[in-house]
């Protein structure tokens, strides 16, 4: 318990010594608000945009399309990866497109995704889904690929048939590339999310900073940004690194980190 | 318990590499008695872990056959049980599903199933590591777990690929007794792979010697059980066997 205080305050450190110079030095200065806002100015943003619900609908806009987006690529990609991974028919067939998509993955389909999908929640979860799935898809791959030959014979030679092979041999195998997979796509994901949020939506956190920009309000576009980072430390923190701790990091899979 | 029969067993493979055929196994016929326990020994590259690895079902046999109890083997099942070199063991289970996960495969209900393998946990020594990952326990221990998960499972034949070649000279002598002493409880038809002249001695009734994918000689080992090292290395019958069994490695 000691420990992980003391990590979490060296964490917070640098992060405290930004904002006491921003509170502090900056202030000595004459800065354009135009081009960069106070902090107590942000904070006032913060308490305008918390108090009239704009800020957690932006907010919840964004972490809505990123959990469907998110959850519906994994759900499709890790039973794609072990089909690849057990069958080299399969994997051959599906490696190029996995490839070629896994570059396109991302920003560069908004444009044809606002025409299918329209503007709004269809086409940003579609673009968040891109971003999630190939990279889960070619981790679970290289998950299933790094579990030992022996391994996967002594669950054979112990009488395991296709589905216990499945559940409880190549899927707890390939969770630490899994997890990795999430990890890495979900960074992807967030970030894809603010760029189509900027084009193709008029609600979320990348169209509140898009729209600020044109009023020029610094004081919400830098608090829309401090909130996106703090969002994604959170979910890493809070959800991703608690789920490796009560898996791979508990049966010695991985180093902990 | 079921005897194990290799007749005419023989594997040939292409080799990419060198563009040609290999020959890894020429015409191997062996009898493994029921209840009988029988090492191969022969230098790296004999063969030997392929032999295995075709009874286990891992790998396919180009000809001859292979039969456990007078039926032919088809791919790998829980007949033959294996112990690996490597322990394989899940990391993702505890100790004790790992135990238990024959008996699971078998449909054996929980309670039941958990009760075996602790019996079996109990044989080697293991029962407070029940609850903890193989990754939390030493060498030797992960080893007394792969070996006691594939007694689990009551296999016909026990298939073990040298399975003490990654542990220290100490944990492997202790893990050799402690073979020679479940092996005498349970009785169980084993074949052991390995390239340690003594720990083959020590452990079989009869010593296979196998050279270039051929057997070479079979010498038979009278020595009395329960075996230890303490009276193993005074023991002149011990001594000569395993002088006999070098000699032929040595030439093969």
């Amino acid at each position: 318990m000691r420990r992980r205080l003391e990590t979490t305050a060296w964490f917070m450190a640098p992060f405290a010594v930004i904002l006491a110079a921003w509170a502090f030095v900056l202030p000595l200065f004459e800065v354009n608000p135009r081009l960069f806002p106070q902090l107590s100015q942000v904070i006032e943003a913060a308490r305008e945009t918390l108090a009239d619900g704009t800020l957690i609908q932006h907010v919840g806009a964004s972490l809505v399309r990123v959990a469907v987006g998110t959850t519906l690529a994994i759900v499709l990609a890790v039973p794609l990866g072990i089909a690849m991974g057990v069958s080299p028919v399969i994997s051959t067939f599906i490696s190029p497109l996995l490839r070629f998509f896994s570059v396109l993955a991302g920003i560069a389909w908004i444009p044809i995704a606002t025409l299918w999908f329209g503007y709004g929640f269809g086409a940003i979860t579609f673009i968040i889904f891109n971003a999630v799935f190939f990279i889960v898809t070619y981790n679970t791959l290289l998950g299933v690929s790094t579990i030992p030959m022996p391994v996967r014979n002594a669950a054979l030679s112990l009488g395991a048939g296709p589905l216990v092979m499945l559940t409880e041999v190549l899927l707890p195998g390939a969770l630490p590339n899994i997890v990795t997979g999430i990890r890495t796509g979900l960074g992807f994901a967030w970030r894809g999310l603010i760029a189509a949020e900027m084009i193709a939506t008029n609600v979320g956190l990348g169209y509140m900073l898009f729209v600020a920009r044109d009023f020029y309000r610094t004081e919400v576009i830098v608090l829309g940004m401090v909130v996106i980072g703090v969002l994604w430390l959170l979910i890493d923190r809070l959800v991703l690194a608690p789920l490796e701790r009560a898996t791979i990091e508990r049966w010695g899979m991985v180093q902990r980190a | 318990m079921k005897g194990l029969t290799l007749r005419h067993l023989s594997k040939t493979y292409f080799d990419p590499y060198s563009g040609t055929r290999v020959d890894a196994i020429h015409d191997v016929s062996l009898q493994v008695e029921a209840g009988e326990f029988v090492s191969v020994v022969g230098p790296s590259g004999c063969g030997k872990t392929t032999i295995l690895n075709m009874i286990a079902g891992f790998l396919p046999h180009s000809g001859g056959d292979i039969l456990v109890g007078g039926k032919p083997v088809k791919g790998p099942g829980p007949d033959r049980g294996v112990v690996f070199q490597s322990f394989a063991l899940f990391p993702w289970k505890t100790v004790l599903d790992n135990v238990a996960f024959g008996p699971k495969m078998r449909g054996v209900a929980r309670a039941e199933r958990e009760k075996i393998a602790r019996e079996y946990l109990a044989i080697a020594g293991l029962s407070e590591a029940a609850g903890r990952y193989p990754s939390e326990l030493s060498g030797g221990m992960q080893q007394r777990v792969g070996v006691v998960r594939a007694l689990a499972n009551d296999p016909d034949v026990l298939l073990m690929d040298e399975p003490f070649a990654s542990v220290d000279a100490q944990t492997r002598m202790t893990l050799q007794e402690e073979l020679t002493r479940i092996w005498a409880e349970k009785r169980n038809t084993v074949l052991f792979i390995t390239h340690d002249v003594g720990e083959a001695v020590f452990l079989a009734d009869r010593v296979v010697v196998l050279t270039k994918g051929r057997v070479l000689d079979e010498i038979k080992v009278g020595l009395p059980r329960p075996r230890k090292w303490d009276d193993a290395n005074k023991d002149p019958e011990f001594q000569r066997l395993s002088a006999q069994v070098l000699e032929k490695v040595r030439a093969a």
